[in-house]
């Protein structure tokens, strides 16, 4: 199947869906106080992208992805090339990350509210904390990835560090670190939206949280659809520009 | 005992070719359109020869191998072995040995042998049995037990070897099977191919880049063009048997090395 | 001057956070409110021991029947998308475009249609832990060398024979994978939903007690949880340890920390 029929037949797949979504709740057939209708979320979704509450959630929600992020990714980076560059310090703590993944970050929440309270500080405080794992490891791996041999190469022909740094290890680099800014905005969003549906009085996590409290879910479906949106966009911008830097890679 | 082809014994005073293609060739679809691979490709290997094509990359080789095997179905010609044609897989006709061992992680060397008597639901002991005397018959008696991974590649590539004759089928295929190995394994290897050939009067065709194992292992040496292939010459090896290391250095060694270079290098 | 192994260095670190996690309360360097010294946490678990226990079967419930669908339809699904190339090229960019959406924020709509019982849980547990097992199967399921087909079919295997004596063996490690990644996630979705909005469960335990500001029954519940991921942890690697045998594959089913990594693990 070539590339345009591909196209073609996922758009086929995504009206089957949107038909189905549509017409179930309104014949009755599923319940559409659970699943209303999809021309009713769409309202909702014109709705509440016009509401001021909504634009003042969504901002809040924005800037605490943005801080978290400015945070995290520093940190993460720092640690993550200490940790690739000085072999007994990764040594160390590369099996102690590894264990991190598997650990429910989300039972760490309650110390942050304990400590921080509730509000803007503790919310991002427990992003950034959820995202500077995976930047670590993302960042040694980049640097990991810069293979010995061209290094070498360019050792051998007496390049200072300075131009080492900027002409072998950062297109090196490039693509991966790229990737791993993809990835770490996912659990940096993740982190973020726990946060807010946990314990939090503002925010489009809040929000949504409590228009499902309130059964409100021709709103609560449009916030998904509205937050779904925006991850895939940033997720599908980021890759295209990971796409043009990795021509060169296998 | 259906599932093997009898005796070797039996094959080598045949009259019949084992190998013999007529007018084969191959046109593939490309992204750009037809690609011809393989060109009016005639050849006979007499029962019992070791027979060795060399060419440059990408001129269809492996190709030629995969249709000998019956893995692949060329677009015009036909392919006859042992008399009779070959459409589809038959390693009770024709064994075959890939460059990479692809043996299966999972089994030990000697049920890596006897994988294609599995297939053929032979019963357990017989098979066991025929499976040991193969990896006897490779050097490796006593190494049955052992995973793949606890081999060395020369190993792993005699492993494949003897899976190759479990079924003792009269012509042996083999695919570059040394080149991923070094130097002074591929020696060690060819030489002992050339012992396990001469224990088994089998049929060899064997595919190589290498002009000095081509000259050292074989009968024939065929020389093949790049794509479209086509055979551009058969030159016999006139050089005593059985091969020594010695040989080598000989000037005869050094003029037939230098007639197939010759014959790559100057063709387009 | 020799560096100590960093294997006791690792111990020693453990050792020294145990020590400050008494200590520091202790010693009021921090109040005890924001930290209980592990001593007295420990006291708290064990004299309600009746409450935690009951509340970790439960959770214990959520997660085995959520893992069952996690791993179960992901490996399903993730061999036939994987392994079928007109579905793969057609639906595999289709989800690894969707694992970027925090799947937490479809968890209000579960509470909404399931309630606020064990059924939204496994629910959303099971879509959580899906999502990455399906991905990863459906990328290892490709690593099978071509070469194990293309040497079985030159030794004269039918189809049925392809799939049960090559492709299922050669799959193994890539469903291990899976299971292990799809296991910690599911303990992770259930860990999540449980804090969130629940009446039952470990993670519910650790909400209530935060809201009435009962520290070390908190950290009690934490501990709980710790253990069990620790647990899971553990007896996966003494699988993985056991079939070696077919991980040496060397085609392996990793392909690097960013790509294993599901976003899911950010919870």
């Amino acid at each position: 199947m070539r590339g345009g029929a591909l196209v073609l037949v996922r758009l086929a797949l995504l009206a089957a869906v949107l038909l189905l979504w549509e017409g179930l709740p309104r014949s009755g057939i599923v319940n559409p106080m659970l699943l209303p209708p999809l021309s009713d979320v769409l309202d909702a979704l014109v709705v509440i992208l016009g509401r001021p509450d909504v634009h003042h959630a969504l901002g809040i929600t924005a800037a605490e992805v943005v801080v978290a992020f400015a945070i995290a990714v520093p940190l993460g980076t720092a640690l993550g090339v200490l940790s690739a560059e000085n072999e007994y310090f990764g040594e160390i703590f590369r099996p102690m990350l590894f264990y991190v993944f598997s650990i429910p970050k989300s039972i760490f929440l309650p110390m942050f509210i304990l400590v921080f309270g509730i509000g803007f500080p503790q919310k991002v405080a427990y992003a950034a904390f959820s995202t500077v794992f995976i930047v670590i490891m993302s960042a040694s791996a980049a640097v990991e990835s810069v293979k010995a041999e061209h290094l070498l190469v360019a050792r051998s022909y007496g390049a200072t560090r300075q131009q080492i740094l900027r002409r072998v290890y950062l297109p090196s680099m490039l693509p991966i670190l790229l990737e791993a800014l993809r990835i770490s905005m996912i659990f940096n969003f993740t982190g973020v939206m726990i946060a807010e549906m946990y314990a939090s009085r503002v925010g489009i996590g809040r929000l949504i949280a409590d228009w499902g409290e309130n059964f409100e879910m021709a709103k609560l479906l449009a916030g998904v659809i509205l937050l779904a949106a925006a991850a895939m966009a940033f997720n599908e911008a980021v890759r295209s520009l990971e796409a043009r830097c990795s021509t060169w890679r296998a | 005992m259906q599932y093997m082809a009898g005796v070797s014994g039996e094959r080598a005073g045949a009259m019949k070719a084992a190998v013999d293609v007529r007018g084969l060739s191959h046109v593939y679809d490309g992204r750009d359109g037809a690609v011809p691979a393989l060109q009016d490709i005639d050849l006979t290997v007499p029962a019992g020869r070791f027979v060795v094509i060399v060419g440059p990359s990408g001129c269809g080789k492996t190709s030629l191998l995969m249709m000998l095997a019956g893995l692949r179905l060329p677009t015009s010609g036909t392919i006859l072995c042992d008399g009779r044609p070959i459409a589809k897989p038959d390693p009770a006709r024709v064994g075959v040995v890939f460059q990479e061992a692809s043996l299966y992680p999972w089994l030990t060397a000697v049920e890596n042998v006897e994988f294609p008597l599995v297939l053929k639901r032979a019963p357990r002991a017989e098979r066991r049995a025929r499976a040991e005397a193969m990896l006897r018959l490779v050097g490796l008696d006593g190494f049955g037990a052992r995973h793949p991974h606890e081999l060395s590649g020369g190993m792993k590539q005699r492993v494949s070897i003897a899976r190759g004759l479990v079924q003792d089928p009269p012509v042996l295929l083999m695919d570059e099977p040394f080149a991923a190995l070094d130097e002074q394994t591929r020696m060690t290897m060819g030489h002992e191919l050339l012992r396990i050939w001469s224990q088994t009067a089998k049929t060899v065709v064997f595919i190589t880049h290498s002009l000095t194992e081509a000259v050292y292992l074989a009968d024939e040496v065929l020389v093949m063009s790049a794509r479209p292939g086509r055979i551009l010459d058969r030159i016999t090896i006139d050089l005593p048997r059985p091969r020594t290391y010695q040989m080598m250095a000989t000037e005869e060694f050094g003029r037939l090395r230098e007639r197939i270079w010759e014959q790559i290098r100057t063709t387009p | 001057m020799s560096w100590p192994a960093p294997r006791t260095v690792r111990r020693l670190i453990g050792v020294l956070i145990l020590v400050l996690w008494e200590a520091i309360p202790r010693l009021g360097i921090l109040p005890e409110l924001f930290i209980p010294p592990l001593t007295k946490t420990l006291n708290v678990l064990w004299l309600d021991r009746a409450i935690y226990a009951a509340a970790l079967l439960v959770t214990l419930y959520e997660v085995a029947v959520a893992m069952l669908i996690a791993c179960g339809a992901g490996i399903l699904i993730g061999s036939v998308v994987g392994g079928v190339a007109g579905l793969r090229r057609l639906m595999l960019p289709v989800f690894s475009s969707l694992y970027a959406v925090p799947i937490v924020i479809l968890y209000p709509v579960f509470t909404a249609w399931f309630g606020i019982g064990s059924e939204s849980k496994i629910v959303f547990a099971g879509v959580y832990g899906f999502f990455p097992v399906m991905l990863s199967t459906a990328a290892g399921i490709r690593t099978i060398d071509e070469q194990y087909l293309l040497a079985a079919r030159s030794m004269g295997a039918s189809l049925p024979q392809l799939i049960a004596r090559v492709v299922i063996p050669a799959s193994i490690p890539t469903v291990l994978t899976g299971l292990r990644l799809g296991g910690a996630l599911t303990i992770i979705g259930v860990v999540v939903s449980e804090m969130l909005t629940s009446a039952n469960g470990i993670g519910y335990l650790v909400t209530k007690n935060r809201t009435t500001l009962d520290s070390p029954r908190v950290f009690a519940a934490i501990i709980v949880i710790l253990a069990l991921s620790v647990v899971y942890d553990i007896a996966v690697r003494f699988i993985e340890r056991r079939t070696l045998v077919w991980q040496t594959a060397g085609r392996g089913a990793s392909a690097g920390p960013t790509r294993a990594l599901p976003a899911q693990a950010s919870a």
